[in-house]
């Protein structure tokens, strides 16, 4: 009795097993994109602590004939302001000092955009793909949308692009695992949730997911921020965005 | 008698101031040393030249998750010619490798500054697309050539210009009147006089919406001095 409850148990487990590589094996990635967006850290309004010193004291003579003033301001002798005989640029007597510049032979830049295959399926449009942000928190509704439809069900996923669970070299301001992303996304359509970042690479985490047939475009809101210790400057966050479809 | 006695004594003194008068006239005929302060001023000037694919690995990389690999276009020549990215896939990004270097010569003391812009946005031409153009701030962008740059490394975009394009669609530059480049374009300063070079990649974000069409730009290295 007891050695076939433990056949049973050992079939079940198989049968399980199976259900599930049978489940992973059927997803595959059907295209993938890379967002990127550059970030202008502008310099810090952080407060800087210093000692001003008072001004001096004002003579007495002074003070007593500003008293003097403004108890009787139209007391006489009348009093005209003039700021001296000399002129600080004569009119008309400017003196425009040429600077030499050149312009070298243009650089002529061409390509041939041809159509993707792949964006009936998934494609970015960019809202704000530059950005200027100061430091602390900023947000940036609907910086780009992302299309998805597949004729399964499918998924989109996200990760920072480069980023590694097992190690990889930070960029601000995705950064990588443990450190939490500086940068957070948001899809109003659905949650007010705001995420940061998953920067352990592959599999990432889910955007959202898609039933057989269903397309779909959403925005995404981006949170940035910046903290005081990041010297402003450049900046870029790559995000890959994956689409992953169950196969018939 | 007197007066003869008065005339001689003149015509003495006066033969003796000559004699004596003599070594002098002499002395001022002589070559004599010194030093003089000349001071003059030696104009600025400016010298550059930008020199297209100008290493021999120069070229397009990039296009991830587009499923074609990048190559130059034919235009493209080892140290000149086009800044040809070839065909790209709409909605990828691209990094063109060693796309121009600048070389500037100057003995202006207080350095140089280097604008770059575009002449006009993209123009799209085969086919045309509606509308013709496309904006090149979101597109096109520079960044200072390295190995390690890739198609998502930070970069500047290149602005459109606010002067006059000269030529067909700015080929012969950018004409600034009395003004001069947008400070949001500059790319390059240097301090002080030399000859130096910078060179510089470029990359092209394609986002999903532009048209498919052949595009093209120049773009328009212009320099200051200070």
């Amino acid at each position: 009795m007891r050695r076939n409850i433990f056949a049973l148990l050992a079939l079940g487990v198989l049968a399980a097993l199976t259900v599930v590589s049978q489940a992973d094996a059927l997803q595959a990635q059907k295209a993938y994109k890379e967002m990127t967006i550059t970030i202008t850290v502008t310099p810090s309004p952080a407060p800087t602590g210093g000692y001003v010193p008072a001004p001096p004291a004002a003579p007495a003579a002074a003070v007593a004939l500003a008293a003097q003033l403004l108890a009787d301001p139209y007391a006489g002798p009348a009093r005209v302001a003039f700021a001296g005989p000399a002129w600080d640029v004569s009119p008309g007597g400017g003196l425009q000092v040429a600077q030499v510049s050149t312009q070298p032979t243009p650089v002529p830049v061409q390509f041939v955009a041809k159509a993707d295959p792949n964006a009936a399926y998934l494609h970015i449009v960019p809202h704000t793909p530059s950005v200027n942000a100061g430091y602390g928190k900023t947000v940036f509704p609907c910086a780009f949308e992302i299309f998805t439809f597949y004729t399964n069900t499918y998924s989109l996923t996200d990760w920072g692009y480069g980023t590694l669970k097992t190690g990889a070299t930070p960029y601000f301001p995705i950064e990588n695992y443990p450190t939490i992303s500086y940068l957070s996304w948001t899809v109003p359509d659905f949650s007010a949730t705001v995420t940061p970042y998953n920067n352990s690479g592959p599999p990432g985490e889910t955007t959202w997911t898609g039933a057989k047939n269903q397309s779909q475009q959403h925005c995404i809101n981006l949170t940035l921020n910046v903290p005081n210790s990041q010297p402003a400057g450049l900046y870029t966050a790559t995000v890959q965005y994956n689409l992953y479809v169950t196969l018939p | 008698m007197k007066m003869r006695n008065v005339t001689r004594r003149w015509t003495m003194a006066a033969t003796l101031l000559l004699v004596s008068a003599i070594p002098q006239l002499a002395a001022a005929s002589a070559t004599r040393e010194g030093s003089a302060q000349i001071n003059y001023k030696i104009l600025p000037s400016i010298k550059a030249q930008v020199v297209p694919n100008y290493q021999s690995s120069f070229g397009p990389t990039g296009g991830l998750g587009s499923g074609s690999t990048p190559a130059a276009g034919p235009s493209a020549v080892l140290g000149g010619g086009t800044v040809d990215f070839g065909n790209v896939v709409v909605g990828y990004e691209y990094l063109y490798k060693y796309a121009a270097q600048v070389s500037v010569q100057t003995n202006d003391a207080s350095g140089f500054v280097v604008y770059g812009e575009g002449a006009t946005d993209l123009n799209g031409s085969n086919p045309v697309p509606a509308p013709p153009t496309w904006p090149l701030q979101q597109t096109l962008f520079w960044l200072v050539s390295s190995a390690a740059n890739t198609a998502f490394s930070p970069a500047s975009a290149f602005n459109k210009t606010s002067g006059t394009p000269l030529g067909a669609k700015g080929s012969n530059g950018i004409n600034y009147g009395a003004g001069s480049p947008s400070p949001a374009s500059q790319i390059w300063t240097n301090p002080g006089a030399g000859n130096v070079s910078q060179g510089y990649d470029y990359e092209l974000r394609l986002s999903g919406s532009i048209p498919t069409s052949q595009f093209n730009v120049y773009i328009v290295y212009t320099v200051i001095g200070n």
